[in-house]
């Protein structure tokens, strides 16, 4: 990071036409920073990001046939929603160690009846106690140390704020993360409101943490549906405030601005949309040309997808399978299915325990790279006897049958690291034959009339989700994209992005990267201007074209 | 399964097919095709058309709406990169290469850089090539005749025939996904009524590929798109199969043009799809025989320079048919890159120096497609790696993959080794180079000669030492030695062999893209530079499977259509990243 601060240089010989109007958002920054003046007015800010040259609308092919709900229609909120979501947000349930601060609150009113003032006497946000604002305050403090790339974000744009002006209504997980992204906005300049896009993921105290800072947060664990509309409602719903960006995870807020406060609309500059759901419903708004506002679309960025699937996955298939069956991987043969992003890391992860793995795929390009990575491509039935584990990572539904599971030997591990609960036929499982043991949280003996036993985790949910963590610096990733994203929509100039939903221009992509490069003390090589020119690229790029695979 | 055992050939017929393969192709029926008139085999093609074409109409199914969405796209200016059947508005990253399209590339030398990485390095492992021929008159005046009585082709000599014969039988052997193309397409005859005109390097890997072609029922005739690269050999066996070649080994600028115009201006016999690899056929059809644009249907180029030069015409509106850039398909661009330079990068500097790896520091420059192969490989010798890169994303990875990002300043005083990269140049300038430690190995695995910064290194105060071929050492006044291999140039062409299955990989991405752009309706395809349709890249890599015994899982319907994917494929979204 220290390069690119240094790098206070005014004038950089542009090397191509295309890029010729270009300036590099981290340069200005740094320029920024080091000049320190705090007084920039908007025009200025706007040519910060008139430089992104690649910008394009998303004409993406969704997957997820059994997605297609209406957008008219309103999901329903009784179970738990997190397949719906980002997978790095939503597993922050799972680990939300300062909740067991407030479940032994012995007060049970509901927090719409109570009416609180935090210390600078405002009332406009509703949280479980706003007592417990200290606890969270420390929760938040802690997760900084994690997301240097958010902390470092604010030193650089501090002095320019970039979101002066931006009123953003949010709808995330209500997380120590997530606060490090609420406040880092408003330290750019913004005024929030935030509730949570999930009614059981709210961690309390942090939720009075950020409504004792001044956000306007509705929120709390346990919300029942009503509560849920509710409190999207009031975000949105406020005298004399009219929200000018929305961030939204899961389309819920979205959703409701559309039914019920559709003139909003007229003031919006943007949609950040960041999970799969919400972007497939935007999408589906975009083509009934009833998209009114333009969408950016984070969930695909380069940068998150890897870190959310491959990187991610890498790790947390050990984890989740250690902390489950302490099992030992070496000499154990393993069948991954699905060589996808998720599958190479599985895969690369076993491998280097020494464990035997055999892949199945369907897409003979996958299934090449399998074949060079040196693993064995089978169909799941050629090796179903043999195998010890078996992790299925395919996005399909009914990888593994009844019939596969009856044929496995004593013993075997079956998991699901793919998508939502489908990949494995569990259903075909619950039937008077079989007896089923819960030996563990989140471990199932299936118990076979001879006496086999096949080992099911986490009841063929996500295991990742169900039975490991994600790591801090995941989110700080997600949190960066969805920072950059809002800055990026919130000073584009008139007319760069039309009503449509757009992946984040390379150049963003980027610089969430690089902002990361600071954790891992990584140099990063800075081209000199003749070497710019000999490649026909801006010295502080985009670096490379659209269509590179990374 | 049985039936193939019918065709003469080697180990590949003994390979296991996917189930959902065709009805194989027997001898019987080619010689019933064989009887039918070029019209009827034709028809049957575009009717019948049991397998490969179904699988063009599923992709053809996809595509028409993409294609509507990319129009209305690029009149709106934006990038429409992702519909498919792309078309390339790749922004070309090697301005040193901007010569214009008018100029004859002077043929002085052997032309490898401007080349696809994998065919031009066929040079390096041109055995039969050596064959020495006392015959000095030139091939030109020379009156040869093939034993079926053909004349109309030029090459060294017809009599190597038989050996030539041999090293294609070989070839064949590393390339067995073309011998599955001939066998599931076999019966169809997709290409029948082609027309190629042909400009590659002409050795057997080629042959093979201009064989597969010949039996897809296409007439070709064929030029050399280097001087030197010529196996004249295999030109020979090609000749004597019938097919018009113009090639021999050590040609001059002006045989090299005279083959190019004598493979073209052929009375009576227009082409109708062009392969080319350079874009030197394709100048000299624009330039002197230009009537002949109206009876093609496409070209079909595989060198990042050609493609360079098609799309400066498109740029200028002067393209006037489609034509497909192959090199740029995931398939080929995987294995030219990632693949090929896992293995080469070992192999180069074991064949040249007999380095060990355990312990070694290592600096590898750049962490892209061939930086990730070469660090890989290394890391899979135990060695300690460090990574230098511009870009923030790719340097981000390289960190998550367990290696130091550092800038060569700061690790140049340690390394061992430092391998280049970039594909920019003066990575490594003279400045690195005082500063090194005696004994440090520099080698360039990235693009032309320009990574390491030569010409500084050119001065009175040190000594270069020839120590071995490619191999140099240049001494510092103080005695400090830096091990210079290849003179800087690509340590992969020039100190290792490229594997038939790249090849393989190469020509079996030709070979579809010529039947796809011959077999699209009229109006897919536009005057413009396309990528090869994701589906052709599936189908590319399915031919490739068998050769590791993959067997690839089929989607239940229901599967598919919770998916909401065809069962054929293709099977990821354009933008998938691989």
């Amino acid at each position: 990071m220290s390069e690119t601060a240094g790098d206070a240089k005014p004038e950089v010989k542009q090397a191509s036409k295309e890029v010729k109007e270009s300036e590099n958002v981290a340069e200005k920054y740094s320029a920024m920073t080091v000049s320190k003046n705090s007084e920039i007015n908007m025009g200025e800010l706007s040519s910060v990001f008139s430089a992104v040259p690649t910008h394009k609308p998303v004409k993406k092919q969704i997957q997820f046939v059994e997605e297609k709900q209406e957008f008219s229609r309103f999901p329903t909120k009784t179970g738990r929603r997190s397949l719906s979501r980002s997978i790095s947000q939503s597993s922050t349930d799972s680990y939300s160690s300062a909740a067991s601060y407030t479940d032994s609150s012995d007060d049970e009113t509901s927090p719409r009846d109570k009416t609180q003032v935090n210390s600078k006497g405002s009332s406009d946000f509703c949280v479980k106690n706003i007592k417990q604002a200290e606890f969270g305050r420390r929760e938040i403090e802690i997760a900084e140390q994690d997301m240097s790339a958010l902390i470092s974000l604010r030193k650089r744009a501090q002095s320019e704020k970039p979101l002066a002006g931006a009123k953003i209504v949010g709808c995330t997980h209500i997380t120590a993360q997530t606060a490090v992204l609420i406040e880092t906005l408003v330290a750019l300049g913004a005024q929030c409101r935030w509730t949570a896009c999930n009614i059981y993921s709210t961690q309390n105290e942090v939720a009075a943490a950020l409504a004792e800072r001044g956000v306007a947060a509705f929120a709390w664990k346990g919300e029942s549906e009503d509560d849920f509309w509710w409190c999207i409602d009031r975000c949105v719903n406020t005298e004399g405030w009219q929200p000018n960006m929305i961030l939204d995870d899961g389309g819920d807020l979205t959703h409701w601005v559309y039914k019920k406060y559709p003139n909003v609309f007229k003031k919006i500059r943007g949609i950040v949309e960041e999970s799969v759901t919400g972007v497939h419903r935007l999408y589906q708004l975009s083509k009934a040309g009833k998209l009114c506002v333009p969408a950016m679309n984070v969930n695909d960025s380069v940068t998150k997808q890897k870190f959310d699937n491959l990187y991610c996955c890498r790790e947390s298939i050990l984890d989740g399978l250690k902390r489950t069956t302490d099992v030992m991987f070496g000499g154990k043969q393993v069948v991954v299915c699905g060589y996808g992003e998720v599958g190479k890391g599985c895969s690369a992860a076993l491998k280097a325990l020494g464990a035997v793995v055999y892949v199945t795929e369907i897409d003979p390009i996958c299934a090449l790279q399998a074949c060079m990575d040196g693993f064995r491509v089978v169909k799941l039935n050629e090796v179903i006897r043999l195998v010890d584990v078996i992790i299925t990572c395919t996005g399909n539904k009914n990888v593994v049958t009844r019939d596969q599971l009856d044929r496995m030997k004593n013993g075997c591990i079956v998991c699901n690291m793919g998508h939502s609960n489908t990949e494995i036929d569990v259903a075909s499982l619950r039937t008077p034959e079989l007896t089923w043991e819960r030996v563990r949280s989140q471990v199932d003996h299936v118990i076979w009339p001879d006496g086999k036993r096949v080992i099911l985790l986490a009841e063929g949910r996500l295991l990742n989700l169900s039975c490991s963590t994600v790591p801090t610096f995941v989110l700080s990733i997600t949190a960066t994209t969805q920072a950059l994203a809002l800055i990026e929509l919130y000073n584009a100039p008139e007319g760069r992005y039309k009503q449509d939903v757009y992946l984040l221009p390379k150049k963003m992509d980027e610089y969430v990267a690089s902002l990361h490069l600071a954790t891992f003390d990584a140099h990063l090589t800075e081209l000199t201007d003749e070497q710019a020119k000999y490649l026909g690229l801006n010295k502080n790029g985009p670096f490379k074209p659209n269509y590179y695979r990374y | 399964m049985a039936k193939d055992k019918n065709q003469k050939g080697g180990s590949w017929m003994d390979l296991a097919l996917p189930e959902d393969f065709p009805e194989p192709y027997t001898e019987e029926r080619a010689e019933e095709e064989e009887e039918d008139t070029e019209e009827a085999a034709k028809d049957r093609a575009v009717k019948c058309s049991p397998t490969l074409l179904r699988m063009l109409k599923a992709a053809e199914s996809r595509w028409t709406p993409h294609f509507r969405d990319k129009a209305e796209l690029s009149e709106l200016g934006l990038k429409a990169t992702e519909a498919e059947a792309l078309k390339t508005n790749m922004k070309i990253q090697v301005s040193d290469q901007q010569e214009e399209f008018n100029k004859p590339p002077t043929k002085a030398g052997p032309r490898p850089l401007s080349h696809s990485v994998s065919q031009s390095s066929a040079d390096s492992f041109s055995s039969v090539g050596s064959v020495s021929s006392e015959d000095e008159c030139p091939p030109q005046e020379k009156l040869q005749k093939t034993s079926q009585g053909l004349t109309d082709f030029c090459i060294k000599n017809i009599k190597q025939a038989p050996f030539g014969r041999k090293e294609i039988d070989i070839a064949q052997q590393g390339m067995p996904a073309l011998m599955i193309l001939r066998k599931r397409a076999g019966g169809e005859k997709p290409l029948a009524g082609a027309k190629v005109v042909g400009c590659t390097h002409i050795t057997a890997q080629t042959a093979v590929l201009i064989e597969t072609l010949a039996a897809l029922g296409a007439q070709c005739r064929w030029a050399a798109c280097n001087i030197f690269s010529t196996q004249n050999a295999v030109a020979a066996a090609l000749a004597e199969g019938g097919i018009s070649v113009f090639a021999w080994k050590g040609e001059s600028e002006d045989d090299f043009w005279w083959c190019i115009d004598r493979c073209v201006a052929a009375d009576s016999w227009e082409p109708n799809l062009i392969l080319d690899d350079g874009g030197d056929l394709t100048q000299w059809i624009y330039k002197k025989h230009p009537s002949l644009f109206k009876k093609l249907k496409g070209i079909v180029e595989e060198s990042v320079t050609g493609i360079y030069r098609l799309y400066l015409l498109s740029k200028a509106g002067k393209l006037c048919v489609p034509a497909m850039n192959v090199n740029d398909s995931v398939t080929k661009q995987k294995f030219d890159n990632l693949y090929c330079c896992k293995e080469s990068i070992l192999d180069g500097l074991k064949r040249t120096i007999d380095v060990m790896f355990g312990g070694k520091q290592v600096v590898v420059c750049g962490y892209g497609e061939v930086g990730k192969g070469c660090c890989a490989a290394l890391k899979g010798l135990g060695a300690v790696i460090y990574v230098t890169e511009v870009d923030p994303i790719c340097a981000l990875q390289a960190c998550m993959d367990g290696l130091r990002v550092i800038t060569l300043s700061e690790g140049i005083r340690h390394a061992d080794m430092v391998i280049t990269c970039t594909g920019n140049k003066n990575v490594v300038t003279r400045e690195h180079f005082d500063r090194m430690r005696s004994g440090c190995i520099v080698c360039n695995m990235g693009h032309s000669n320009t990574e390491i910064d030569l010409a500084s290194l050119r001065t009175r105060e040190l000594k270069w030492h020839r120590v071995r071929p490619q191999v140099d050492h240049i001494i510092w006044p103080d005695g400090k030695r830096v091990v210079l291999l290849a003179e800087g140039r690509l340590l992969n062409l020039s100190c290792s062999t490229v594997p038939s299955f790249v090849l393989s990989v190469t020509a079996s991405t030709q070979a579809l893209a010529l039947i796809e752009l011959y077999n699209a309706p009229a109006g897919r395809y536009k005057q413009d530079v396309y990528l090869l349709p994701k589906k052709m890249d599936e189908y590319v890599a399915s031919l490739h499977l068998p050769m590791f015994d993959a067997h690839v899982t089929e989607l239940t319907e229901g599967q598919a259509q919770y998916l909401g994917i065809s069962k054929h494929g293709p099977f990821k979204p354009n933008y998938y990243r691989y």
